[in-house]
């Protein structure tokens, strides 16, 4: 654009006068030139003289650093696969195996309800064995446990989002099998052809298949206990009483359920084909229960975490003991709100707010606090014998009681 | 707060005020009562700019009951020219109608007008996006601020509409009857779980009739229908406990209330949708693969446009929800296209509602209703695998080809996922107490303000939710350091109340300086050394 508007002046120059040079003044810029005049410009420099004299750029006041950091990066695929571990990488592929047992089981069990009803079961124990493996995983980066100000509490609570959503697999897999089982029933009353599809389907099931698929049931079940501790935390919040008393993972009613059904399963083709049939449904309908309720009681448990709510150690009755002890506690007028919840399996928050009498000094309020930490510390956290670590996050808001 | 005073914020609370100045000053009473039963922070916000706006939609919230309790219908009071336009159909829109000279009240009626055909929950976000679109996302608070104002618009329509013309004759018959149970009550009360109810009853009603010809006819067909019905049912049931349980009080046990409930059901109601979708298509593979020919079709074809009719019933009673919600969400970008279509009158501030999705994080935090649009999500589902069965019966009945069907089924159960994704992701953010974007952007402002208090050395472990009981606010705790010199009390109710200004209701812990004894101080030791301390 320069260069043509000076080629047009040099032009109308030469029209004029033969002269070789070019005296006037040339405006080269890329864009069309606007007149200044009378028009302010902004100050765009905060160090510019007329800026300082006129503190027309204020500088922000003076801030600490932010305590928490605003959001932790959260990790990418590829980040958490970097950041496997040896043994982590061995829990990953134990668990990828997991949900491949699963699915064999699933195709394997062609007509027998009983076997499908199995799969499912294991379906569950793969899911959350994955779950299992991706907490563990994801414990590696910060955005787990350390809190921001985008995740108060870090990411640790989708683990209990994830052990939620399996149990909605669970109640769904429940009811799905038991519609699958009316339907079988339904079926093999209404419809005569359909019964002889399935016999012909059982004749070819029950040679040695279900004996594999049982065994490889159990063994899945036996290496995700062991290797990778599945259920340990869900069983935890749960306490299933009439299987506590049984040994080791047996008193966790997942594996139990698992165990017990593929070790029934597995004593199925021993019975005649008669028997045969309806045991199948029977087992099946047995199973879908089972599914059923424990589903409901771990989406209960979990609910109530998500639901802010603290359920654990005898739960509201045992919030209501502690209470009614620090209010006893010399010194403590009343409690004016206090709230107990469970943010997930390894913290809880008790946010307390108390009147205090008067004349109370620091030194004593700073022991008061200790004491009534350790004290929920110790009555609502489990801390002997189960190996649990619950943490208790005690903040205790006092305020001095002006009309005594 | 800058942007507290610009200007539609500014110019709202006129409005409301003037608004509320109408009401009978007994009304006004029994709202002070709430308030101050409820908590403190609300009344001392009063003399806070912006925190007007929620006050006083609190108070249109209570108007409208109170005109609901005197029995007020129709009689639309007058109108102001620019109102005309828009339907005159009810008090609660018009009452709310602030100065029509004011461009964004204008266009707030323009949301009404649309609003009149689908719902009112709509207009809240029509009002919003329309908001959102004027102002940079710098100004998120102002932002908020409508969005409480949006908030409670709502409440005050479906209460007074409930009663002016929305809740039924039939409602309207049978309510005093339901007195004596006050959980059918309470149910038939509220409109959302009202709704819920009538549309599992008509479920319910539909399921029993089918099961029962299925057993007379002996059709396989009907009775496994009946079996899914049943299903769908208990999912509604599921729903219609959320909502009730929803309105449920805070207790010792449920320190926060239950406002986490519906989040949950929809979350619930949206994994049970993938699951489905999962097994749909699993189903339709096996299928594919084995070749089983479809039989009875023409019982398969009347079963499935019976079930279609009951769904159409459902989404008709749920859809209105839906579409609110989806404009409010960050994926409202083709819907909002599709009413700019559907209503040109109200066009000029339609089309500049696709852009709603940039806002998305803005009003994620909005109180949309996961527990509604779950069961709205799964209706649709149900609506889509009538739509298929029907659409592959046809199908196969002229080409004979049997792949229709598991085709048809692979393409809804596709469809339901993706319509699943964002409710489960939405709803998990929310029980994950994640803060929005917009709000911890504010959150981060006035944390750094503590720090300004009068005494204050330092802060730790500051951890801020989300209240699921009102727009903006936020609860949380924080452990406040206390300079040598200071008293802790005085300094305490300095922090106190300025984040109570700022709509934050906290538990503030204080401790001396230099007293390590809280657990806080041995996580501010691991997480970031002393610089904190050392700043002042």
């Amino acid at each position: 654009m320069g260069s043509e508007a000076d080629s047009t002046q040099g032009g109308s120059q030469a029209a004029a006068a033969p002269n070789p040079f070019n005296f006037q003044t040339q405006v080269i810029s890329t864009t069309p030139v606007k007149s200044n005049v009378g028009q302010r410009r902004g100050h765009r420099y905060k160090h510019s003289s007329v800026s300082a004299q006129h503190q027309i750029f204020q500088e922000p006041p003076p801030r600490p650093p932010p305590v928490l950091p605003a959001s932790l990066p959260t990790p990418t695929l590829k980040e958490a696969w970097k950041s496997l571990q040896r043994d982590q990488r061995m829990r990953l592929y134990w668990g990828l195996c997991h949900v491949a047992i699963a699915m064999f089981i699933f195709y394997r069990s062609g007509g027998s309800l009983a076997a499908m009803a199995l799969s499912h079961l294991v379906f569950f124990d793969a899911g959350s064995a994955a779950v299992c493996v991706v907490v563990d995983v994801l414990g590696n980066f910060e955005v787990w446990r350390r809190s921001s100000i985008r995740h108060p509490f870090g990411l640790e609570r989708a683990e209990i989002l994830a052990g939620f959503a399996m149990s909605i697999f669970l109640l769904f897999g429940g009811f799905d099998l038991l519609s699958h089982n009316l339907k079988h029933i339904l079926e093999s009353v209404g419809d005569h052809e359909a019964h002889h599809e399935h016999e012909h389907a059982h004749d070819h099931v029950s040679s040695n298949s279900l004996d594999l698929v049982s065994a490889a049931a159990i063994a899945s079940t036996l290496v995700s206990a062991y290797g990778l501790k599945n259920h340990a935390r869900i069983a935890k919040v749960m306490r299933v009483s009439y299987l506590a008393t049984l040994p080791s993972i047996l008193s966790n009613p997942f594996h139990f359920f698992t165990l017990f059904f593929s070790a029934l399963i597995a004593l199925l083709p021993l019975l005649s084909i008669s028997l045969y049939d309806w045991l199948d449904r029977l087992i099946c309908a047995v199973i879908s229960l089972a599914m059923f309720s424990l589903g409901m009681r771990v989406a209960v448990a979990q609910g109530l975490m998500l639901l802010m709510s603290y359920g654990g150690n005898r739960g509201d009755v045992g919030v209501t003991a502690v209470l009614r002890e620090i209010e006893s506690e010399s010194g403590i007028a009343r409690i004016d709100g206090a709230q107990f919840w469970q943010v997930h399996y390894g913290l809880c928050m008790a946010n307390l707010k108390v009147i205090i009498t008067n004349g109370y000094d620091e030194l004593a309020l700073g022991k008061l606090r200790n004491r009534i930490s350790t004290l929920i510390q110790n009555r609502l956290g489990e801390g002997y014998g189960n190996g649990g670590n619950v943490r208790w996050e005690v903040t205790l808001e006092t305020t001095v009681d002006a009309t005594i | 707060m800058d942007t507290s005073y610009s200007l539609p914020s500014s110019a709202l609370p006129h409005a409301h005020r003037a608004h509320t100045r109408s009401q009978p000053p007994s009304l006004n009473n029994t709202w002070r009562m709430t308030v101050s039963s409820d908590s403190l922070p609300s009344q001392l916000e009063d003399d806070e700019d912006g925190d007007h706006h929620h006050d006083h939609d609190h108070d249109h919230g209570r108007s409208h009951s109170h005109l609901r309790s005197k029995g007020y219908s129709h009689s639309p009071p007058p109108l102001s020219p620019s109102f005309l336009h828009a339907h005159s159909y009810s008090i609660d829109e018009t009452a709310h109608n602030h100065d029509p000279n004011h461009n964004h009240t204008h266009s707030h009626d323009n949301g009404h007008d649309h609003d009149h055909e689908h719902n009112h929950k709509h207009d809240k976000h029509f009002h919003s996006q329309l908001h959102s679109h004027d102002h940079s996302h710098d100004h998120s608070h102002d932002h908020d601020h409508h969005h409480d104002h949006d908030h409670s618009h709502g409440v005050g329509i479906s209460n007074g509409h409930n009663h002016a013309s929305e809740r039924s004759l039939f409602t309207r018959t049978i309510l005093p009857y339901t007195v004596g149970w006050p959980i059918l009550y309470s149910i038939l009360a509220e409109k959302d779980s009202r709704r819920i109810f009538y549309f599992m009853t008509l479920n319910f009603g539909f399921m029993i009739i089918q099961a029962f010809y299925g057993y007379v006819t002996d059709s396989l067909g009907l009775l496994s229908d009946s079996i899914h019905m049943f299903f769908d049912c208990v999912a509604l049931l599921v729903g219609l406990l959320a909502a009730v349980m929803s309105k449920w009080p805070k207790s010792q046990r449920f320190p926060y209330g239950f406002g986490k409930v519906e989040t949950l059901s929809g979350f619930a109601n949206g994994i049970l949708l993938m699951l489905l979708s999962v097994e749909i298509a699993f189903e339709a593979f096996e299928r594919l693969w084995e070749g089983t020919e479809t039989k009875r079709l023409g019982e398969l074809f009347v079963v499935s446009s019976l079930g279609l009719a009951v769904n159409l019933v459902g989404m008709m009673a749920f859809g209105h929800h839906h579409h609110g919600h989806d404009h409010g969400h960050s994926h409202g970008h083709s819907h909002g296209h599709s009413h700019g279509e559907k209503h040109d009158d109200g066009c000029d501030s339609h089309s500049g509602h696709s852009h709603g999705h940039d806002h998305g994080h803005g009003h994620g935090h909005d109180h949309e209703n996961e527990n509604m649009r779950g069961i709205y999500l799964h209706v649709l589902a149900d609506t889509l695998g009538s739509v298929s069965v029907i659409v592959s019966t046809v199908l196969t009945s002229f080409w004979g080809w049997s792949g229709w069907d598991p085709l048809a089924s692979c393409f809804i159960a596709t469809l339901i996922f993706l319509s699943a994704q964002p409710l489960v992701f939405s709803a998990a953010k929310r029980l994950l107490l994640t803060v929005p974007e917009g709000v911890e952007y504010n959150l981060r402002n006035i944390l750094a303000g503590i720090g300004q208090q009068r005494g204050v050395v330092g802060y730790s472990t500051p951890k801020f939710w989300m209240d699921d009981h009102g727009g903006e606010k936020l609860l949380g705790i924080v452990h406040v350091t206390v300079a040598r010199g200071a008293a802790l009390e005085d300094t305490k109710d300095r922090v106190r109340e300025y984040l109570l200004k700022e709509g934050i209701d906290a538990v503030i812990q204080v401790e001396r300086d230099g007293d390590n004894g809280c657990w806080c101080t041995r996580g501010r030791a691991l997480a970031n050394p002393p610089q904190m301390s050392k700043q002042f």
